[in-house]
């Protein structure tokens, strides 16, 4: 035999191994290392058919941070405990992805989520208790007294099923029960593929929900001061700086979340959207929070990133002012229907009378505008939208009782 | 055209047809995995179906011209399909974002390859007798280039699951041996043990190759999956182990061609 022959075709093969493990070597690590071989086939192989039957949700995923920091498919659609399952292609997924599935590495984010009144308080706001647990149930009534532990919403059975299912739970189903045992969703503010912090610091993301006249947060916010800077300026800023190095060099001017969530310059973030409130500005009359001295603290620290002390304080009094005079104002229109009641003029059944309709258009919509105008700077929404709403509405209510008590006396 | 008497030419036939027909299987469940999305998908499964029964069919004609022509328009087509289809598969993913990742999950680019071989085979068979060296040396080189595809096809394949079980790099390492021994039987004058050396690597992966396909069908009955079927068609490809000792057959083919001719 010449050994020529066989040190070159071992040559050669050795050749070919070297370029086979440099090829493997050259893989990213996120692509190798993974804790099972599903998990490894999954960084590539649900891209191979997603990118032609669902191809946005890929180009989403791979422009995410959880693509930069290398998750694969399953770690987000990997069934957690308590969750059904199905085989898909090869794989076993989730069949629905919950808020559980977030919290396998944003535990804290999801228990502060939990304490907030984006969780259960939300959903149980349109449906009641009636589809939570008792320990749910407990947790919850803690931090939010008598808002789980509740009927449904009177409004929203006299509306119908359809308007519920499609309307009200299209925002409150972000506190919704799952299955699984765990509350709500957080791809509502994040989004799904792009589970984008950015996206959840944009106002419109909040103003998803929090618009309309009933809670008109974003228009509130883009009449503001902060709103018409920060649409101006929007290009110079930051969003996607990570939550715990926020500075006020990424965004100089704040919005919704900045307020309310973030840890600006050293702040603790937080994903509790009540931690930083004063007062029960949803309320008919809203009272000081039990948190108030700490609520009111905590974002007067945020405020002072860009305010003056003197500033932010004078702010705060002119605000409770316009609280305590909408809360006077309102107080009147409720002894005005308690007394129609009293008196026998109204049905005992919710919502089935025009003068129903105007006390809860007066403390729903501009009673609340006018109170979240004052706190958020909209100078239109205290004075137009709801101071002179208010009067409108309290005459047109005397008015109403006025005849209501003539009918009365001269059946 | 030469005639092509040889009985290693008859054998030969007989491994084109059963190759062909067998890529009939291997095609659908290849593209059952995506529905055959896309209508050229087809073309490779009516090929396989249709050309090896028509190939031998012109075993029991005595027309020539017929049976040339036959030949000739199967080989070509065979060429032409084989070509086409690892273009698709590279542009199912791979030219539209030139990374690794996108080469390790495009659809395997060099698989269709098997009937550019395939084709080409036909051709060379009938254009060169079995009595020439020149037949034995293109089977060998053929046979080359489709280990340089298993070669190419083991790092792929193994790489979709990150090569977790150490095992799979056992067809790597012995493909490129045989790779390495088929090349060189081109690059220096071989002489009969040298042959007989090159048939030893070739035994060695045919014994891997069946053992892959134990492993690959074991590993499909505990892939998690409604039902054997769909862990089959999702799971390790069952039939990928196979062409290792198909092409050693193939290469060994050549080589006792060889031997005989050096003898």
């Amino acid at each position: 035999m010449s050994f020529k022959s066989i040190f070159i075709s071992v040559f050669l093969g050795t050749v070919l191994i070297i370029i086979a493990l440099i090829f493997n070597a050259k893989r990213p690590e996120t692509d190798t290392h993974q804790p099972s071989p599903d998990f490894i086939r999954a960084t590539g192989k649900c891209a191979a058919c997603h990118r032609r039957e669902t191809a946005a949700v890929v180009h989403q995923f791979e422009r995410s941070e959880h693509a930069k920091q290398g998750l694969s498919c399953l770690d987000c659609h990997n069934a957690v405990a308590g969750q059904e399952t199905q085989a898909h292609r090869g794989f076993t997924i989730a069949k629905h992805l919950t808020a559980k599935n977030c919290s396998q590495c944003h535990s804290t984010e999801y228990t502060q989520f939990l304490r907030s009144r984006h969780a259960a308080p939300a959903w149980a706001a349109v449906s009641g208790a009636r589809d939570f647990t008792a320990e749910q149930i407990a947790f919850a009534e803690k931090y939010h007294k008598g808002a789980v532990d509740r009927p449904a919403n009177a409004l929203a059975i006299a509306e119908g099923e359809s308007a519920i299912n499609v309307g009200c739970l299209g925002c409150h189903d972000i506190g919704k029960p799952n299955a699984d045992g765990s509350i709500g969703t957080c791809t509502a503010c994040h989004a799904r593929h792009s589970s984008s912090i950015a996206l959840a610091r944009e106002p419109q993301t909040c103003g998803q929900c929090h618009m309309g006249p009933d809670h008109s947060q974003i228009e509130i916010y883009h009449e503001s001061k902060h709103g018409v800077l920060y649409n101006a300026q929007k290009a110079d800023m930051n969003l996607n700086a990570p939550p715990k190095k926020l500075t006020t060099a990424d965004m100089s001017v704040p919005t919704c979340v900045t307020c309310h969530l973030s840890g600006l310059d050293g702040l603790n973030v937080t994903h509790d959207t009540t931690e930083r409130l004063s007062y029960w500005l949803f309320a008919v009359v809203s009272d000081k929070r039990p948190t108030y001295q700490q609520g009111q603290d905590a974002m007067q620290e945020t405020c002072l990133k860009c305010h003056a002390r003197s500033q932010v304080k004078q702010y705060y009094q002119e605000a409770e002012n316009v609280v305590a005079d909408t809360n006077l104002k309102i107080t009147e229109a409720r002894e005005l229907m308690k007394s129609l009641r009293d008196e026998g003029l109204l049905t005992k059944t919710p919502f089935d009378e025009p003068i129903e309709f105007l006390y809860f258009d007066l403390w729903h919509y501009y009673g609340r505008t006018a109170k979240h105008g004052a706190f958020m700077g909209g100078a239109d929404f205290v004075q137009w939208h709801g101071n002179y709403e208010l009067l409108l509405k309290m005459t047109e209510m005397k008015k109403i009782a006025e005849e209501l008590r003539k009918d009365s006396e001269n059946p | 055209m030469k005639t092509h008497n040889g009985l290693a030419a008859k054998l030969l036939d007989v491994f084109i047809v059963v190759n062909l027909a067998f890529l009939a299987l291997d095609v659908f469940i290849a593209h059952a995995v995506n529905a055959f999305a896309h209508w050229a998908e087809w073309i490779p499964f009516y090929f396989s179906l249709g050309a090896p029964g028509l190939l031998a069919l012109t075993v029991f004609t005595k027309k020539k011209r017929w049976k040339h022509w036959c030949r000739v328009g199967i080989g070509w087509s065979a060429i032409c399909i084989g070509v086409t289809g690892m273009l698709f598969h590279l542009n199912s993913h791979f030219f539209s974002d030139l990374t690794l990742k996108n080469l390790v999950y495009t659809a395997p680019f060099v698989a269709p390859l098997a009937f550019t071989g395939l084709g080409l085979l036909l051709i060379m068979n009938g254009m060169i007798h079995d009595a020439d060296v020149a037949w034995a040396q293109w089977v060998v080189f053929i046979a080359g280039c489709g280990w340089g595809g298993n070669f190419i096809l083991s790092i792929l394949d193994h790489a979709q699951n990150g090569f977790f079980n150490p095992s799979e790099w056992l067809p790597v390492f012995t493909s490129a041996m045989a790779v390495g021994c088929l090349a060189t039987v081109f690059l220096i004058p071989y002489r009969p043990l040298f042959l007989k050396f090159c048939i030893v690597v070739l035994g060695v992966n045919l014994i891997v190759g069946v053992a892959g396909f134990g492993f690959h069908f074991v590993a499909n009955l505990q892939v998690p999956a409604v039902g054997q079927t769909a862990g089959f068609l999702y799971g390790a490809p069952l039939f990928a182990p196979l062409l290792f000792p198909n092409l050693s057959v193939l290469a060994i083919l050549g080589i006792w061609k060889l031997q005989s001719e050096v003898a």
